[in-house]
């Protein structure tokens, strides 16, 4: 079975800065993958050119099948396949229901109606109101996104990004700038959201990454240094090397 | 989007105000009064199209008089060639029903084919490329001979509007204080549809609408177009008023004042364009009449509502 993304030969080039150098990844359906690497090993910019926010100079990507190396950020979003934002990309002076609600109104595809009111329109807000009670911000739907908490912002960004019904998420950093406790609970979050969707996960949170990832990635200076099971990687010593010291 | 009750009272005292200003202008014998009442109508119109676009949108068109211009000119053409024409047409040429919305239909039409062009830009390239076009427009009424090139068009009579005598100003007063009262209605309506929270979700952040999935350029030119027709019907009351259309309807200041005017009152606050045009209206007027050098004491005035009130006019008097 071929698998859910398909990532051959990616590369980009910022002037003299090689950001990603001859890129391959897979991920395969109903797994959690992660892509960890030292700060300027070039996941961003994978990510953002997966997404589809960065054009590269080389390389191709398929989504289930689908060419989509040159489809624009909102078609890959149609075709199966949202990113969320390291940093918390939400309305802020809207209330996080009115955030997720919004989603939900892209994903139906009704925009253009310039009449009826969407604030009360209940199409929009019971699903709404579900995706915050799986993220655990059910009680906190009516706060404006400015008044919730960096960690509840951060649940916010993952159920505007899961309220697009994708097959693929694409997390960055998912866990920045949360306490422990609230990267246990993200964790448990993750998870749990392993029966519906496939993740790529960038993540710098290592017990997260080792809790959660079936297959890891490991990137430096834009390459592929090593991947394979978590135990695998734990034992590398390349890895070891270059990123995870003396752990 | 609902209104506290301060903001309706005030509201409702300002449309009872200008209600009322035919009575109160015969009262302290200023009949002009009430052509400065429509002149802050029709103004008001334009500046409510605008701050759909620079305001909700977040699309800062520095070419907006274009459209105004283009709105004007559409019912004055049409005026000067009805002598020319044969039955019906001749009549049909200077009947509002059906020059008023041709008025809104050309520059909405002119706006789908430069508005798809303009928003392949964006920031500081879309206010230039905006203004570009709008004076670009500007000169070519300029060079337009026929219809009195930089003398501008005079309007023999005004639409003719069923039950309405032509020369009668108040009448026309309460027409343009109905067509602002609509449009305000039908701005708000949209501003608190689908379309409208998508609009705001691009202004506020179009990385995250296209993270979700909305490609933003069809709702931007539909913004565009609709802010476009809109403005064009405020040209066609314009033309009505004075009768006269003049190039200067078209000239960049013109859509400067237009983004004055929705500074002013409080950008992307809906009501707030109308009490930044009727600020611009009266002050003018009140001001021209003391010294001919009336922006240099405009100039304070404007700095001063900007630094004190940061949501304008509208913020001011309807609070939070």
């Amino acid at each position: 079975m071929s698998a859910l993304l398909e990532v051959r030969g990616l590369a980009k080039r910022f002037g003299g800065l090689v950001a990603t150098d001859g890129l391959n990844l897979d991920v395969a359906a109903g797994e959690i993958h992660a892509l960890i690497g030292p700060n300027g090993a070039g996941k961003t910019t994978a990510i953002g050119q997966i997404a589809g926010e960065i054009r590269p100079d080389a390389g191709t990507i398929h989504l289930a099948g689908q060419d989509i190396t040159r489809l624009g950020v909102p078609a890959r979003v149609r075709a199966g396949m949202t990113r969320s934002f390291q940093i918390t990309q939400v309305l802020m002076n809207a209330s996080a229901l009115a955030n997720v609600a919004l989603v939900e109104q892209v994903r139906q595809g009704h925009s253009f109606r310039l009449w009826r009111p969407a604030a009360r329109d209940e199409r929009l807000l019971a699903p709404a109101r579900a995706m915050l009670e799986r993220v655990g911000l059910g009680a906190r739907a009516d706060v404006a996104a400015e008044d919730l908490s960096h960690g509840e912002r951060r649940q916010l960004e993952l159920a505007m990004a899961l309220a697009t019904n994708p097959r693929l998420l694409l997390l960055d950093e998912p866990m920045a700038g949360l306490g422990t406790t609230e990267s246990a609970a993200m964790t448990v979050l993750l998870a749990a959201l392993k029966q519906e969707v496939s993740i790529l996960l960038v993540e710098h949170d290592m017990d997260a990454v080792f809790a959660l990832a079936d297959r890891i990635t490991v990137l430096e200076g834009g390459r592929v240094i090593a991947h394979g099971t978590p135990a695998a990687i734990r034992a590398d010593t390349a890895v070891r090397d270059a990123y995870l010291g003396a752990a | 989007m609902r209104e506290s009750s301060r903001q309706i009272f005030v509201l409702v005292a300002s449309f009872a105000l200008l209600a009322a200003l035919p009575w109160i202008a015969g009262a302290v014998g200023r009949p002009d009064l009430v052509t400065l009442g429509s002149q802050a109508c029709v103004m008001a119109i334009a500046a409510a199209s605008l701050d759909l676009l620079m305001g909700r949108t977040g699309l800062p068109s520095f070419g907006h008089a274009a459209w105004l211009g283009l709105g004007a000119y559409t019912v004055g053409i049409l005026a000067f060639h009805a002598r020319d024409l044969g039955p019906p047409w001749d009549q049909w040429a200077v009947q509002a029903w059906a020059v008023w919305p041709l008025a809104v239909l050309v520059p909405a039409a002119l706006a789908a084919v430069i508005g798809a062009l303009c928003l392949r830009t964006s920031g500081i390239s879309f206010i230039m490329i905006t203004l570009a076009f709008a004076q670009m427009f500007f000169f070519l009424f300029v060079a337009l001979k026929t219809y009195g090139g930089d003398d501008g068009l005079t309007l023999r009579r005004r639409s003719t509007i069923p039950g309405i005598a032509p020369r009668d100003d108040v009448a026309f007063f309460y027409v343009c204080l109905a067509a602002l009262v609509l449009v305000l209605l039908l701005l708000r309506r949209v501003a608190a549809s689908r379309f409208g929270t998508v609009l705001d979700g691009i202004r506020q952040n179009e990385r995250r609408m296209m993270a979700i999935g909305l490609s933003p350029f069809p709702y931007k030119l539909a913004a565009f177009v609709l802010s476009a027709g809109i403005a064009g019907l405020a040209g066609a009351l314009h033309v009505n008023l004075f009768r006269f259309a003049s190039p200067d309807l078209l000239h960049w200041t013109m859509s400067g004042e237009l983004m004055v005017m929705v500074v002013l009152g409080g950008l992307g606050s809906l009501w707030g364009a109308m009490f930044g045009a009727a600020a611009m209206v009266v002050l003018h007027a009140v001001l021209a009449q003391w010294t001919e050098h009336w922006q240099i004491v405009l100039g304070p005035i404007l700095v001063a509502v900007v630094l004190l009130a940061r949501r304008g006019l509208w913020g001011a008097l309807g609070g939070k």
